[in-house]
């Protein structure tokens, strides 16, 4: 393998030899190597020949095996300057991981978000590799299913790719659907503040997560009450991919729940100016 | 971050307003030009509160309905009231037919081999005859062209687990071990014998996809292709059975199975089947058959079960005569274990049958053990399955056996005195051993299946990448990742990592 250089240790290579210094031995070296030959070791600076690494190679060096390529590919940055021994460059065979970590390198975040929470609201009796398999089901009829026709009357996220894209992306898909049904709000009954025992009804607004966890107990409500028209283990996730096919195409029920809170909402915010209300929300 | 609705109504700008909020409409305006003097004014009549009294003179009025219940009522009950059923859920009311018997089946085995929302990879190429067999193809995808498409259809080759629908057309992946089994199936026709072979391997290894592309290899050879799909159909006393006559000890005929299995393979091999004549007539079926017929139309004779079992008999005659030009054939079989012990069936005197002395079983056992000779030669192949299979421990040892025995053969070294040095022997403390399944595994071939080399794993990724199931860049080290988590490359661990998971 050759020796994989950036930019950097290019531009350290070029400085080293624009200044063309060779490492002065020490002196104790130096006199090692006089008691050991009679021939001067010192180097010959006024010459004015370049050292015999910088002369330009009329032919490539005789290499007999590829380890030994390595090994001088590795005196030759030594030569210039660098570690032999850089771990990202040798020593992994897919090179060293980029850090800091993407969050999809994560143990417990290695789904996308909304997946991983849908996932687990899926889940019946702790079971999360059931939920996980009806999960990639849930996916798979996405991305099998023809794509779907979009209602004008039930707009979708702002932003929403064209419908012929989303098969393909059926995370994407799935993510849409929920997020474009999820509630604004949720109304927040405050006990016996509206006089005679009554609660005062007060729209609260909500985060993106919880958000999507009403969106999808909805969907799943609405799915409970579907009929199978199949069996085996492919029928309950079936169930809800047709039901989130439903809701990208409109036809879903859930839409109805979604316009009932925001009515309800909408018609409640006079609460909010409710001196009873001020501190608690 | 600008909010995607309206703060106001919280009705999204580019929605089409549903004639439900129509009215709201006009409040919303109101709103908008009164909001510095009165802004929530307009939007109070939604809220449902109640006021003593209304200047508006519709509200004012009393309620009509209200009245009527009180008037007939004539007094106010006070107190709990007696309801029942009140923790029963309500039902909703199930709207249409129920599913016909037999639908809900049909759609949990129903089998899609084409999904349109996939990319046409552009460099996928059809298989020809000779593709299969060819080494230059090791590690490419190729496709099943249409034909055989309806062939393997018709002889239920496809099953609902593999993942055929996930892209435009169905491809097969050529792996070593296929082009090995179809060299030796080619070289067993060129010299007009019978090639039986076991396919074994851990589960999802791809052996009953192996057997898929033995059968490609052979409608596209022009073979005659016999196939039973579930083995265990045939044992698992789900199908009717009855004693053919004159046959001592008793064997056991399969009627409704069998008129099945005549019309698939009816329908599969359509073409040679009407190329290929009868030799000799067959005046006891219900149609007299002359010689000289085409086989197309023996096998038109069987309508009714009864006639079933007879017209089969003659049709493998047939198949089998020695000295008469027949095409090659290849009987199959998915699910070795079920037919390697004793059935579910019970004699008239209450005993459980043997699954070899089932008629269509023994037929084929009788081929795998070497019994019968095609005249054209062909093969009689068995694939094991590891996730649906009993117990079957005489197949397994005999199985161990024969591998034992290949390896030994292939590195050379025969042990003089003749004896098994690295054979496994039978556990003289088990009494489970069936003496019966052992002589027809006696001499068999093996061929045992296992992960894929990353080669192959690397051309498998790229045509799913190439066919957008796959969304990401197919290096070196997706691919090693993949073929790791797939326990080195095993081929149905590698779809489920990469194709059946949520993190798509």
């Amino acid at each position: 393998m050759p020796p994989r250089l950036n930019i950097w240790s290019a531009c350290r290579a070029l400085s080293t030899r624009a200044f063309a210094q060779r490492p002065q031995p020490g002196p104790a070296v130096l006199a090692r190597g006089m008691a050991d030959s009679t021939t001067s070791r010192l180097p010959e600076q006024n010459s004015g020949k370049l050292p015999p690494s910088m002369l330009p190679q009329s032919e490539t060096p005789a290499v007999t095996s590829k380890e030994n390529e390595t090994a001088l590919n590795q005196l030759r940055m030594i030569e210039y300057g660098l570690s032999s021994h850089d771990p990202s460059v040798e020593g992994h065979k897919y090179g060293v991981p980029e850090l800091p970590l993407p969050s999809q390198k994560h143990n417990k975040h290695r789904y996308d978000a909304v997946v991983s929470q849908v996932t687990r609201l899926l889940m019946k009796d702790g079971k999360l590799a059931k939920a996980q398999r009806d999960m990639a089901m849930i996916l798979n009829y996405l991305r099998t299913s023809p794509p779907p026709k979009l209602d004008p009357s039930r707009p979708l996220l702002p932003g929403a790719p064209p419908a012929s894209h989303l098969p393909l992306d059926p995370v994407l898909y799935l993510g849409l659907a929920i997020d474009s049904v999820a509630p604004l709000v949720k109304l927040r009954g405050f006990k016996g503040m509206a006089g005679g025992g009554k609660s005062l009804e007060v729209p609260v607004p909500l985060l993106a997560r919880q958000r999507r966890r009403t969106a999808f107990q909805w969907i799943l409500d609405s799915v409970n009450k579907k009929k199978s028209r199949g069996s085996g283990r492919t029928m309950f996730p079936h169930r809800v991919a047709e039901e989130i096919v439903a809701v990208v195409e409109g036809r879903s029920n859930v839409w109805d729940k979604r316009m009932q809170i925001h009515k309800l909402g909408t018609g409640s915010r006079a609460n909010l100016a409710n001196p009873q209300v001020k501190g608690l929300i | 971050m600008s909010a995607p609705n309206c703060l106001r109504c919280l009705v999204r700008p580019s929605a089409g307003i549903p004639s439900s909020t129509a009215p709201r409409t006009a409040a919303h305006a109101a709103a908008r030009t009164a909001a510095p003097l009165a802004p929530l004014a307009p939007l109070a009549p939604l809220v449902p509160r109640s006021a003593p009294f209304s200047t508006t003179a519709a509200n004012a009025r009393p309620k009509k309905e209200a009245q009527g219940k009180d008037s007939s009522k004539g007094h106010v009950r006070a107190g709990k009231r007696l309801t029942l059923g009140k923790f029963k859920k309500d039902r909703v009311a199930e709207k249409g037919r129920p599913p016909a018997p037999g639908e809900r089946k049909a759609y949990r085995k129903r089998i899609t081999l084409s999904n349109d929302n996939a990319i046409a990879v552009p460099w996928l190429t059809d298989l020809s005859p000779t593709d299969l067999a060819d080494p230059a193809n090791i590690a490419k995808v190729l496709a099943l062209p249409d034909e055989v498409q309806d062939q393997l259809r018709a002889s239920e080759a496809f099953k609902p687990t593999q993942c055929w629908g996930m892209f435009r057309k169905p491809a097969v992946l050529v792996r070593k071990e296929t082009v090995d089994v179809m060299s030796r199936m080619q070289a067993s026709v060129a010299k007009r014998q019978t090639l039986r072979l076991a396919l074994t391997g851990d589960k999802v290894s791809g052996k009953s996809m192996t057997l898929l592309q033995a059968m490609t290899h052979a409608f596209l050879n022009n073979w005659i292709v016999i196939h039973l799909p579930e083995a265990q159909e045939l044992t698992t006393a789900c199908t009717e059975y009855a004693p053919v006559p004159g046959t001592e000890p008793a064997q056991y005929m399969q009627p409704v199975y069998v008129l099945k299995l005549i019309q698939a393979i009816k329908r599969a091999n359509e073409k040679v089947l009407a190329k290929t004549y009868t030799v000799s007539a067959h005046p006891e079926l219900p149609q007299n058959i002359p010689a000289n017929t085409p086989l197309l139309a023996l096998a038109n004779v069987a309508k009714e079960p009864d006639a079933a079992w007879p017209v089969f008999q003659a049709l493998w005659s047939e198949l089998t005569a020695q000295g008469a030009n027949r095409p090659p054939i290849l009987f199959s079989l998915d699910g070795l274990a079920h037919v390697m012990k004793v059935s579910d069936y019970r004699s008239p005197a209450f005993e459980l049958i043997h699954a070899h002395d089932l008629a269509l079983i023994r037929l084929f056992a009788d081929a795998l053990g070497g019994g019968v000779q095609f005249p054209a030669g062909g093969a009689v192949l068995a694939a094991t399955s590891r996730s649906n299979a009993p117990r079957a421990p005489s197949m397994e040892l005999a199985l161990a056996q024969r591998e034992a025995e290949q390896a030994a053969r292939q590195k050379g070294d025969v042990s003089k005195d003749g004896s098994k040095a690295g054979v496994p022997q039978r556990d003289p403390f088990f009494r489970g051993y069936d003496d019966r399944v052992e002589a027809v595994l006696r001499s068999v071939q093996v061929l045992r299946l296992g992960g894929i080399d990353k080669l192959e794993a690397r051309a498998l990724m790229e045509y799913w990448a190439a066919s957008g199931m796959l969304r990401a860049t197919v290096d070196e080290k997706t691919v090693s990742e993949k073929w790791t988590l797939a326990g080195n490359g095993v081929l149905g661990e590698m779809e489920r990592a990469t194709l059946l998971t949520a993190r798509v």
